[in-house]
């Protein structure tokens, strides 16, 4: 009985006219996406070759002069745009690309500028996660709006309730085939897509990408059911199709436009910080008054003689500069951190931000890669550091008094490059990427059962007259 | 005949769940997209009267003309509110230089603070319209044809004396005039909004433009209008037709306009930022190497030392208590590097305008394809009449080109390179040779600069061979003894000037291709329509 209620559904759904259309609008929309992509990533390519260059470039030069040199420049290690980007852009575009440190410190980012052209009103890419999220979660809607209120209307529920089947299994059945015939929509567009991008060679076929498409598929069930089951709420609050179906619709604009657009400025008002004015004011003081209160002769400078004296004075008030304004801009960028990611908690009551989060931790983008480089460069950062300070105690014509901005009292000698470590970013792992994703993962869960229980309550009360 | 059918339409529109339901959008949507801008652009002002305030007092607070670097700050569109077109993505502050014509502006107000926050969207009034009233107008037309068909009411109403024509325009008017109210309320509500928030306040002209942009949202309602009727003509039954009318609606709301977008930037490449700067570091590298280059050639002042000294990006040099030859020097350089240095800005424009059309280009690419979608045009509309695209900008940037100009015509008019005010404000009579300054400033200890400099070369510690000429203070050899700069006659950059005629020249071509579809799609529904079995 079971089986008969489950593949009338899945037919009824599959060769109708709305799946049809579905069909034809997602492979579009996947195709053009991943044509799209794999132009995009060779000029993203392109020019992060560009930028990797001249890093190592710099630093070369630098290795050349001192390794002090090597130590005290400020460099801004460039991201890696994302081979997987076709899956999920994790809006990596308008997110800081550049890491800057130096020896001494990891400073903070910023975005260079390169990779978004400010004419350009800022938009989403064709990815898959924007596919799914946007359109195919109004499919999802479209499926189920008028599972219920569809059929009391065209008389044929009471019909299906004459036979011997619950009221319970019989919306679940509705339900699953509204999921299983979203796999059908979902799956081809992704094949297509996939085969886009192989074929043009921007991504090779290996065990991590395989775990990602499988990954996205599975968030994307998930996704779908959730959406479902608003799409049979809808169906059921109302006795006719007309009103699930803006039901429907409310629901979709509500998550899909009201709710994300609104984080900036719920951010602001609900998470404020400070500006960056104010802090910017912060560090100048604290630079003043280290300034002002700094032993006289600080500021002495011969670079003919490393041993002088003075150079010490100086070395310890760079140092506490550097301290003090570490301090400062350190708590300001936990400040941001913090903004952000309450303000993603409270966008969670959208499934399509949670749909997001997770797509994020299934490719590995996105705030969470950020994150992650951020803190492996301050890692990278002790060991370069380390490995100055080895060298430099070789030398005995450095006074090894540290500073961090100049290259005065400590080791005047070049090194060789090859020696110098160097920081390659690593794919997050599993568990880095699974962490941040949790939440997401148990509110959409959570949510999606909510629903459908709901759902189902008040069709057990449903009069299908 | 046509009143009594539109008046039916009428009617049973207002009634219908569908009318309450996106009445009850709007009311909700509307409110919210413009409280959200409405506190943008607090922001943007706020940060505008600071950063000009602060930009004021740094013009004001020079001292050599060296120094003087105006910066225009260029104050929010208060109809940004409505439209923000590319104003969150552009800077507003720009920094007149001599050695480089302005490139794009810079300080973006809304991630200076928190730039993760860039990876979330934000949505305005038009968008809104965009959205809802496409919505509406698929909504309340789909079934016109088809649900009158299945309930068999339209075949009751042929057999009346009333010809196909007129019964279809009943319809359209009938569907109109429930969607009108609609439209009014939510720029009525926009309006009141406006008027209600103490943080902006519209003149005219404003209110002009936000009727303009009302006007064009009917015509860009009866599009979709026109879309659903005509799908509903072609279609047999209502669900049929509703599901190709969302289809439609998600694809030229939300999906052309991204696609636009990223198909652009994926084919129309953008030069890359990072090359240009290369390019131009290069260039000002070159312009360095001539320009100390071909000072070497200076006769050497007998003393080189400063007294007190500051420098700067883009050739500023401030100097005090310097001797005469010293100072000398300093006027011969700036007469030879300065004239090289506007000389290579002019230079560095060709990178730069070849970086700037490549991204006008990857730009209007995007808005071309964007025009396939409706929703895409209105946009487009939009931020031209609330003067928040790219020809605002342009325009915007022009002046500070022009105002650039002016400025150094009003530098080169004070022959200021050839002025030893260009680096110092101390008066050339009261300038001393390097003997009577050594003289002066260690109390006599030192008669000429050979003694004094016998004499230092011998000490160990490096302090102590400045501390011998602290003895005695030589007026003039630091800055505070010295006034700013009078900038009475400095000309200020002219303000946007207020006028509807760029906005009505970036959009007459979108209202033009709205009218258009609005007609093709009319006539295309109204022979479907002829031709409608109604049985």
């Amino acid at each position: 009985m079971l089986k008969t209620v489950l593949k009338r559904e899945i037919q009824h759904n599959l060769y109708s006219l709305r799946f049809m259309v579905a069909l034809a609008l997602v492979l579009l929309a996947f195709i053009l996406g991943a044509v799209s992509f794999v132009r995009n990533h060779e000029d993203a390519l392109a020019k992060d070759r560009l930028a990797r260059a001249e890093f190592l470039d710099k630093m070369k030069e630098d290795a050349t002069k001192s390794l002090t040199t090597l130590a005290v420049t400020k460099r801004d290690y460039p991201l890696r745009p994302r081979d997987n980007g076709f899956i999920y852009d994790a809006k990596e575009k308008y997110l800081p690309d550049a890491i800057t440190f130096s020896a001494w410190n990891v400073f903070g980012f910023r975005n260079r500028g390169g990779s978004v052209n400010p004419f350009l009103a800022k938009h989403d890419e064709i990815n898959w996660s924007f596919i799914v999220g946007l359109i195919l979660s109004f499919v999802a809607l479209l499926f189920t709006f008028d599972a219920v209120s569809g059929e009391k209307e065209a008389r044929t529920l009471a019909l299906a309730l004459s036979n011997p089947v619950s009221r319970g299994a019989l919306l679940f059945w509705k339900y699953l085939s509204a999921i299983v015939s979203f796999v059908f929509v979902v799956t081809p567009g992704i094949l297509a897509s996939l085969l886009v991008v192989l074929f043009l060679g921007a991504a090779n076929i290996s065990a991590s990408l395989a775990a990602e498409v499988a990954g996205f598929l599975a968030v994307s069930v998930l996704f779908a059911a959730s959406f479902a089951a608003f799409g049979l709420l809808s169906s059921v609050v109302s006795r006719s199709a007309n009103v699930s179906l803006l039901l429907a619709l409310s629901f979709w604009l509500l998550f899909a436009v009201v709710i994300p657009n609104s984080s900036a400025f719920l951010a602001k008002k609900l998470y404020p910080i400070e500006s960056a004015k104010a802090v910017e004011a912060k560090v100048n003081a604290a630079h003043g008054d280290l300034s002002k209160n700094a032993p006289p002769g600080s500021w002495s400078m011969n670079y003919g003689n490393p041993f002088m004296p003075l150079h010490e004075l100086r070395a310890n008030l760079q140092m506490k500069l550097l301290q003090a304004e570490k301090a400062i801009r350190d708590a300001s960028i936990q400040a941001m951190s913090r903004q952000f990611e309450k303000t993603r908690w409270l966008t969670a009551l959208s499934p399509i931000a949670d749909f997001e989060g997770l797509t994020e931790a299934v490719v590995g983008g996105g705030y969470p890669r950020l994150l992650k480089v951020w803190k492996d460069l301050h890692a990278y950062q002790g060991q370069l550091l380390a490995f100055f300070q080895a060298l430099d105690a070789q030398d005995p014509k450095s006074p090894h008094w540290y500073n961090p901005n100049e290259d005065v009292s400590t080791t005047r000698r070049p090194v060789a490059f090859e020696t110098v470590p160097q920081f390659t970013e690593r794919p997050m792992s599993l568990a880095d990427r699974l962490k941040p994703a949790i939440p997401f993962l148990l509110v959409m869960a959570i949510s999606a059962c909510l629903v459908f229980f709901i759902s189902f309550i008040l069709f057990v009360r449903y009069d299908v007259r | 005949m046509i009143l009594h059918i539109a008046k039916k339409e009428f009617l049973n529109n207002l009634l219908s769940a569908r009318f309450v339901i996106g009445f009850v959008l709007c009311l909700v949507l509307i409110p919210f997209s413009l409280l959200m801008n409405i506190d943008d652009y607090r922001e943007k002002s706020e940060l505008y009267h600071l950063d000009r305030d602060a930009a004021e007092a740094r013009l004001k607070s020079t001292r050599v003309f060296s120094g003087l670097r105006p910066e225009i700050v260029l104050p929010p569109e208060p109809l940004s509110l409505f439209n923000r077109g590319i104003t969150g993505q552009v800077g507003n502050r720009v920094k007149i230089l001599l050695g480089e014509k302005p490139l794009l502006a810079e300080g973006r107000a809304a991630t200076r603070d928190n730039p993760f926050l860039d990876a979330f969207f934000s949505i305005d009034f038009v968008d809104i319209a965009a959205i809802i009233f496409s919505l509406l107008a698929l909504l309340f037309s789909y079934d016109a044809v088809t649900k009158e068909k299945e309930s068999g009411t339209l075949g009751l109403q042929m057999s009346n004396p009333v010809s196909r024509a007129p019964l279809l325009a009943g319809k359209i008017a009938g569907i109109l005039l429930t969607l009108l109210p609609v439209l009014f309320f939510s720029f009525l509500l926009g309006a009141v909004i406006v008027l209600l928030s103490r943080d902006v306040a519209f003149r005219g002209l404003e209110w002009t433009r936000i009727g303009l942009v009302a006007a064009v949202s009917i015509i860009y309602m009866t599009v979709f209008a026109f879309v659903g009727l005509l799908i509903s003509a072609r279609s047999r039954s209502s669900v049929t037709s509703l599901v190709v009318c969302l289809f439609l609606w998600v694809f030229f709301v939300f999906l052309v306009p991204n696609l636009a977008s990223y198909a652009a930037e994926s084919f129309v490449r953008a030069q890359p930022r990072d090359n240009l700067t290369r390019v131009l570091a290069d260039m000002d590298k070159v312009r360095d190497e001539e320009i100390s280059a071909r000072a070497k050639s200076l006769p050497k002042p007998d003393w080189d030392m400063n007294w007190y000294s500051n420098g700067g990006a883009d050739g500023y040099i401030e100097n005090y208590g310097c001797s005469k030859s010293y100072f000398e020097w300093y006027r011969a350089r700036a007469i030879l590097s300065e004239p090289i240095r506007l000389d290579t800005a002019d230079k560095k424009w060709a990178p730069q305008k070849s970086y700037l059309d490549s991204l006008n280009r990857q730009a209007r690419a995007a808005e071309t394809i964007a025009m396939i979608s409706p929703a895409g045009v209105l946009r487009r509309i939009a931020s031209a009449l609330c003067g928040t695209d790219r020809r605002a900008h342009k325009a915007d940037m022009d002046r500070t080109h022009e105002y650039r100009e002016t400025f150094i015509r009003y530098l080169k008019g004070k022959d200021i390179f050839a002025s030893f005010r260009w680096f110092t404000p101390t008066p050339p009579e009261t300038f001393r040779t390097a003997d009577e300054l050594i003289d002066l400033r260690s109390g006599g200890r030192f008669k000429a600069l050979p003694e004094y400099e016998s004499w230092r070369v011998e000490q160990k510690d490096f302090r102590a061979q400045f501390e011998v000429l602290r003895k005695v203070k030589v007026p003039g050899d630091k800055p505070d003894d010295f006034p700013f700069i009078d900038l009475s006659d400095l000309p200020r950059p002219p303000p946007r000037p207020a006028s509807l005629r760029l906005g009505l020249e970036g959009s007459v071509a979108g209202i033009g291709l709205l009218l258009v579809e609005a007609i093709f799609l009319f006539y295309l529904s109204y022979v479907a329509f002829l031709r409608y079995d109604v049985r």
